[in-house]
């Protein structure tokens, strides 16, 4: 299998991750698509230098995330974008109306979190332990499960404010 | 909604998600290849036009200097230049340090603690530059004048009144314009400057 058709496989297993990320890290629907676009750009570029010493998942999520924090806001939006606008975001036309309206409320919820809180509460989702979550974020165990647990109590006053 | 409820509706939508892959490989390589195409359109383009403005400018300066024949239209002439040089480039190496962060290599933590010290070192450059921009309207005044002109501003011309409505003019313009300045880069860098000590306090 060559390097291309690795890539292609590991992007297609993980696409809805990376859409995922996006919709916490954007607000805009062109945001959104420009984020997805540069984080599989990013990925590609960084595949050349994966080695294999951590899971795919660990590196995806790193380079995703990194991208996510990094990007430059407020850009012009020039060139063309691939049509992914069907691929993605339409991927919740087919819920039912109360489950929209759950997912709305728990992306509000994440997207008043700080960049690295997101981060953290996306993995946290994702069902990833403390020792992964310490290897993609660099922050120690511990850290991040004061961190976590700070979270937590944040985002029980959001819903209490509410 | 709870946290518990909230990984409820996660998982579900994963499981959606996973139901629904619609990407196709041709779909993915061209991804990467128009995302690289845009990478110059979007940082590089803008910054290469207006350096290559500024160094124009720069060298018209450098061949009418003796065109401009007292020492004060000299020193304008020079002061001129320096910003114009070295404006861009202060600009274009803190464009290339923060889009020059290893994604893969640093964790999430490093690359956040990296892109926000850059950055906040790119917004203090543009307030710098929107400071060293304004100084040099008034630099380049009686250089322009001399050079395009032929006329000396200080000494060739016989009116004040010009310039006695445009120097109180400049300084009311000037204090609103750092008033400003200061207020839109303040907030970010001071933004920047808690999200580096939050990241860094935290070993």
């Amino acid at each position: 299998m060559s390097k291309e058709d690795e890539f292609t496989r590991v992007i297609k297993e993980n696409e809805g991750v990376i859409f995922k990320i996006t919709t916490v890290y954007t607000d805009q629907p062109e945001d959104q698509q420009d984020l997805y676009q540069e984080i599989v750009y990013q990925l590609w570029k960084a595949y050349g230098s994966f080695r294999g010493d951590a899971k795919v998942s660990t590196w995806m999520y790193r380079v995703a995330l990194n991208t996510a924090i990094t990007r430059l806001k407020k850009e012009k939006r020039k060139g063309n974008r691939v049509g992914i606008d069907q691929v993605v975001l339409k991927q919740t036309e087919n819920y039912d109306i109360e489950f929209e309206e759950k997912l709305k409320i728990l992306y509000a919820h994440i997207k008043m979190l700080s960049d690295l809180e997101k981060g953290l509460i996306l993995l946290v989702l994702e069902g990833k332990k403390y020792e992964e979550i310490s290897l993609i974020t660099g922050l120690t165990p511990t850290n991040v499960g004061t961190r976590i647990s700070r979270i937590k109590q944040k985002l029980k006053t959001q819903i209490v404010e509410e | 909604m709870e946290l518990e409820e909230m990984q409820t509706v996660w998982s579900e939508i994963s499981n959606q998600l996973d139901k629904q892959k619609k990407l196709t490989d041709k779909m993915i390589i061209m991804m990467t290849q128009e995302q690289y195409r845009k990478k110059w359109n979007k940082i590089a383009y803008p910054e290469i036009f207006g350096t290559i403005i500024c160094f124009g400018m720069a060298i018209l300066i450098f061949l009418n200097i003796n065109q401009l024949e007292t020492w004060y239209n000299i020193f304008f002439g020079l002061a001129s230049a320096v910003v114009l040089i070295v404006l861009p480039i202060l600009s274009l190496r803190s464009i290339n340090k923060m889009s020059g962060i290893n994604f893969y290599e640093n964790s999430y933590r490093d690359t956040l603690i990296k892109y926000t010290k850059n950055k906040k070192q790119f917004q203090s450059l543009q307030k710098i530059s929107y400071y060293l921009s304004f100084l040099l309207i008034f630099l380049i005044l009686p250089v322009t004048s001399k050079i395009l002109g032929g006329k000396d501003m200080f000494t060739g011309i016989k009116n004040l009144w010009p310039l006695l409505v445009f120097i109180p003019a400049g300084i009311t313009f000037f204090v609103f314009f750092t008033k400003w300045v200061k207020k839109c880069y303040g907030k970010n860098i001071n933004e920047a400057e808690s999200i580096l000590k939050d990241l860094e306090s935290n070993e």
